[in-house]
């Protein structure tokens, strides 16, 4: 089990430096850089001043030597600052001399990304389970044909377009929830308690939304399998032996069913960190979503390739998670992995 | 509110106006759904405070004003900073030396007066007495120097500092002395200090201008200071009681950021903020479709800093021929432009120059819709259309170009579309192509490989546009990308840089504007309104709206106590 282990995350690292590879150049593909997106068209701004910064980012060397450069600062885990933002730090916080913090821009928008995606992620399944089950197990009938309406509603709504509707009747009509924004302009007044509920009003349609629109995929998928195990011969022994259709349903039939459900979600980890940059534009949600989005607009390097160096080692992590679920979750899987257990 | 302070004072660095809008996603779209969404559910009851609202106050202190804009800043530093929000929040802040009044002329602001010395390469400052920092340590010459240090160091990444770079000489023999000297009269130089935001040397001495947390941290002088920023959500900044130039009204200002004009249009509805910039649809028919909502906000429209044209690559033919440049001219319908893309809210130009201004020549008319003079203008440059398909040719080539716009911009393609169809008419044949701003600036116009584009740019207020027309700006990256070469303009241009007088600069320029008209090197499109709505509990605001714009005097606006927002008083 630990040699697996250890193969899995030494592997990692020469997967790591392909991916970087791929990422900057394909990066580079792209014309322009930061000198051709900032003042670029000011005619204040002059050739000599642009070809300087050009100089001072390194943007004048061959790709090659850009890629090593960036290459020798994250050996010492350096992500380095952001060309558009004021040279803010990429990844995390920096002190200067006199002890003033300047937050990183990764650190800032990593947060709420992943609260709003996991919530999302966490309601997502919390629905999509039973309803999937229901509909399997009522296959054919109203509530599975009206759950699958449901989902095929779901997934043809643009979400921008319900955010957009449900803003103006939650948010102006009866304004129960804030229609954008993370938190109160008062926020700092507030006492713990209400914090929390500020959070919670703000964050309710970005989530909400979302989940609702991605419910109908996860939703067929367990009615699916769900279908699948129910018809199997070990499900009729059960039912044989005179087990409570209850028994039979959550615990033989359900466990089985589940199992394809880990790779899904094993799949959905990076996007947990991505974000989204509808939501987050439409919502104004500083999340990773807006931030990547905006940097590849920039051409802000430095940022593009911290998050995507961020995105694929958390991704790494994600495969070998799900793997270990598996792992644990099915014994056969189990021994063809690792035949000493 | 900032969006208007940027238009007076700031954007007059001429930015790129729209140039850059994939924020907004789709936003036409959005618009155009929501607009059907608010149509088919019209909620609106009637408001009984409107009566309130409509009821003149005297003037008075506090209050919170609460407005949106669409990016966050990068930092404080506007020098380094180099986008329209740092420097639009650096505007609340920090002071210039000189400033732009209500009707764009330059006045004071820092500096009490200047003056030009007799050989034109020398500019004193006097500034005035006793003013301050919001921490109350005296701002001084030394401060201005400082700055002007600055911008011009090796070491800070400024693309603002060419103006600067000109200064041969700087002194502050005392503290309420700045002089500066120049190798050669350079007009526009004083201009150039009227954009220099001046920055407090006892901060800053010794630091490292890009990392420091001043840009997070900032102090100023100006009638706000800020409070509190949370990045990407909002800045509140709060009035400086020892503003330099006397305090604000207005106790604090929150800007919020919004990036989506659907989400913002909706806070405004829902009585969120106070002020946002609109868009033409949003101006012209959402609102006006809206009773209860239109009663309570002022709609304002003011002739925008920017403008729209069609340029030629001059160095390919057949745009070497002003007879087929001014063809195409005539060719295009600009108020069909105006009335289809802008909902009527812009006006043609017939000069690089915002009508009404000063350097704006009167004599000027735009080229009329004129489609029988545009075919004769062809025929006479050699172009009929010898086998009848429609599309006239030269020594059997026919008339037949690629138009490049930016992706994103929908005005600008609906622009081209509009183009594209009256080109049509009279027999030339034009394809539209929409890139990537970076792309289509790194692989097409830096380069010249192009044959005409959709573009637009700043109007400045100081009149010189050396940068844009003389014929030795035509290097790669450099803004007279469309090859414009004639000695007359270049030498008027010279003249206009080295020229004080105003009068006699007008003169210059309006010759330019003539020469320009009568080249046709590019087809002026149109100049769009910038059109904001603002609450009708913000009162004091001038009307009519001075040519510097809505936000010229925000300092003088209130918010009379009985109309202000209960819960954010409540903080």
């Amino acid at each position: 089990m630990l040699n697996y282990l250890i193969r899995r995350i030494v592997w990692m690292i020469p997967m790591l430096i392909g991916i970087s590879l791929i990422s900057f150049f394909i990066m580079h593909l792209a014309p322009g850089d930061i000198t051709s997106t900032e003042a670029a068209f000011d005619p204040k701004s002059s050739e000599e001043s642009r070809q300087k910064l050009r100089e001072l980012y390194h943007l004048d060397k061959p790709v090659i030597v850009q890629y090593g450069l960036w290459l020798e600062r994250m050996v010492h885990l350096d992500f380095g600052h952001s060309f558009a933002s004021h040279q803010k730090p990429v990844f995390w916080a920096e002190t200067d001399k006199d002890g003033n913090t300047t937050p990183g821009m990764i650190q800032e928008a990593l947060p709420v990304t992943l609260l709003m995606n996991l919530v999302g992620l966490f309601l997502t399944l919390t629905l999509a389970v039973p309803l999937g089950v229901i509909a399997a197990k009522k296959y054919g009938r109203w509530p599975d044909r009206s759950i699958t309406l449901f989902n095929f509603i779901g997934f043809s709504i643009p979400g921008f377009w319900l955010s957009l509707l449900l803003m103006y009747w939650l948010g102006v009509i009866h304004p129960w929830f804030p229609i954008s924004g993370l938190h109160s302009l008062n926020y700092a007044q507030l006492d713990a308690w209400q914090k929390c509920q500020d959070l919670f009003m703000h964050l309710f349609l970005p989530v909400v939304i979302p989940a609702i629109t991605g419910l109908a995929g996860v939703t067929m998928f367990v009615k699916n399998g769900m279908l699948d195990v129910l018809s199997q011969d070990f499900v009729i022994t059960a039912r044989a032996k005179g087990l409570s259709d209850r028994t039979v349903t959550y615990r033989h039939a359900l466990r089985n069913a589940l199992l394809p459900l880990i790779t899904l979600v094993g799949l959905s980890l990076p996007g947990l960190i991505g974000g989204s940059v509808i939501a987050e534009t439409i919502f104004a949600i500083p999340g990773m979503g807006k931030l990547f989005y905006d940097a590849v607009m920039m051409r802000d390097f430095p940022v593009i390739m911290g998050i995507l160096t961020i995105g694929s080692a958390l991704t790494l992590m994600g495969n070998l998670l799900a793997d270990l679920a598996y792992a644990w979750a099915d014994p056969r899987l189990r021994r063809g992995v690792m035949p000493q257990g | 509110m900032t969006n208007r302070c940027m238009t007076n004072r700031r954007l007059t660095r001429m930015h790129p106006i729209c140039t850059k809008q994939y924020a907004s996603i789709g936003q036409q779209l959005i618009i155009g759904m929501l607009c059907s969404a608010l149509l088919a559910c019209s909620a609106d009851s009637p408001d009984q405070n409107t009566a309130a609202l409509n009821q003149p106050y005297p003037a008075q202190t506090g209050g919170t004003l609460i407005s949106a804009m669409p990016s966050d800043p990068s930092g404080m530093i506007g020098m380094v900073a180099g986008e329209s929000a740092s420097l639009a929040i650096g505007a609340y802040l920090f002071n210039s030396l000189l400033t732009f009044n209500q009707d764009l002329d330059l006045a004071g602001e820092l500096a009490e007066s200047w003056q030009v010395a007799d050989d034109k390469n020398t500019i004193t400052f006097k500034l005035k007495p006793g003013l301050q920092w919001a921490d109350g340590k005296p701002l001084t010459s030394a401060d201005v120097l400082f700055t002007w240090q600055l911008i011009i160091d090796e070491k800070t990444h400024s693309p603002y500092a060419s103006d600067y770079q000109l200064v041969t000489k700087a002194e502050a023999p005392d503290a309420h002395t700045f002089i500066v000297h120049y190798a050669q009269p350079f007009a526009p130089a004083l201009e150039s200090w009227a954009h220099l935001q001046v920055l407090p040397k006892h901060k800053l001495a010794g630091q490292d201008i890009h990392t420091t947390s001043f840009a997070q941290k900032p102090l100023g002088s100006h009638y706000y200071q800020l409070k509190e920023w949370r990045h990407g959500e909002y800045l509140k900044l709060e009035r400086n009681p020892k503003s330099v130039l006397g305090p604000a009204n207005i106790d604090s200002v929150v800007e919020r950021i919004i990036p989506d004009p659907a989400a913002q249009f909706l806070e405004l509805m829902a009585d969120n903020i106070d002020s946002m910039t609109l868009d033409p649809i949003t101006y012209a028919r959402i609102i006006p479709s809206r009773p209860a909502l239109q009663a309570k906000l002022n709609q304002y429209k003011e002739l925008g800093n920017s403008y729209t044209y069609l340029g030629f690559n001059l160095k390919r033919k057949p745009f070497d021929d002003v007879r087929v440049r001014k063809a195409i001219n005539y060719a295009i319908d600009k108020q069909e432009i105006i009335d289809g893309v802008y909902l009527g809210l812009g006006i043609a130009i017939a000069s690089p120059y915002k009508p009404g201004t000063r350097w704006s020549n009167p004599d000027l008319t735009p080229y009329p819709f004129d489609p029988a003079k545009a075919k004769q203008l062809l025929a006479e440059a050699g172009y009929v259309d010898s086998n009848g398909d429609g599309i006239v040719e030269r020594d059997g080539k026919e008339l037949s170009f690629e138009v490049l716009t930016n992706l994103g911009n929908k005005q600008r393609e609906k622009t081209a579309v509009i183009i594209q169809r009256r080109l049509k008419e009279v027999g030339i044949e034009t394809r539209i192509r929409t890139l990537e701003w970076a792309s289509l600036l790194t692989n097409f116009i830096k380069p010249g490989d192009f044959d005409a584009v959709v573009m637009g740019w700043g109007l400045s207020l100081d009149p010189d546009q050396y940068s844009i027309w003389h014929s030795s700006q035509q290097g790669p990256g450099q803004f007279n990308f469309i090859g414009y070469n004639n000695p007359a303009v270049d030498k008027l241009l010279e003249q206009g840089r080295i020229e004080f007088d105003p009068e006699k600069r007008m003169q210059i320029y309006h010759d330019f504007a003539k020469v320009l008209y009568e080249d046709s090197p590019l087809v002026y499109l149109s100049a769009g309104y910038g059109l904001t709505a603002i609450h009708k509990r913000v009162q004091g605001i001038m009307n009519p709206v001075p040519p510097a714009g809505v936000g010229y005097d925000s300092h003088k606006w209130y918010l009379p106590e009985p109309l202000r927002r209960t819960q954010i008083q409540a903080e």
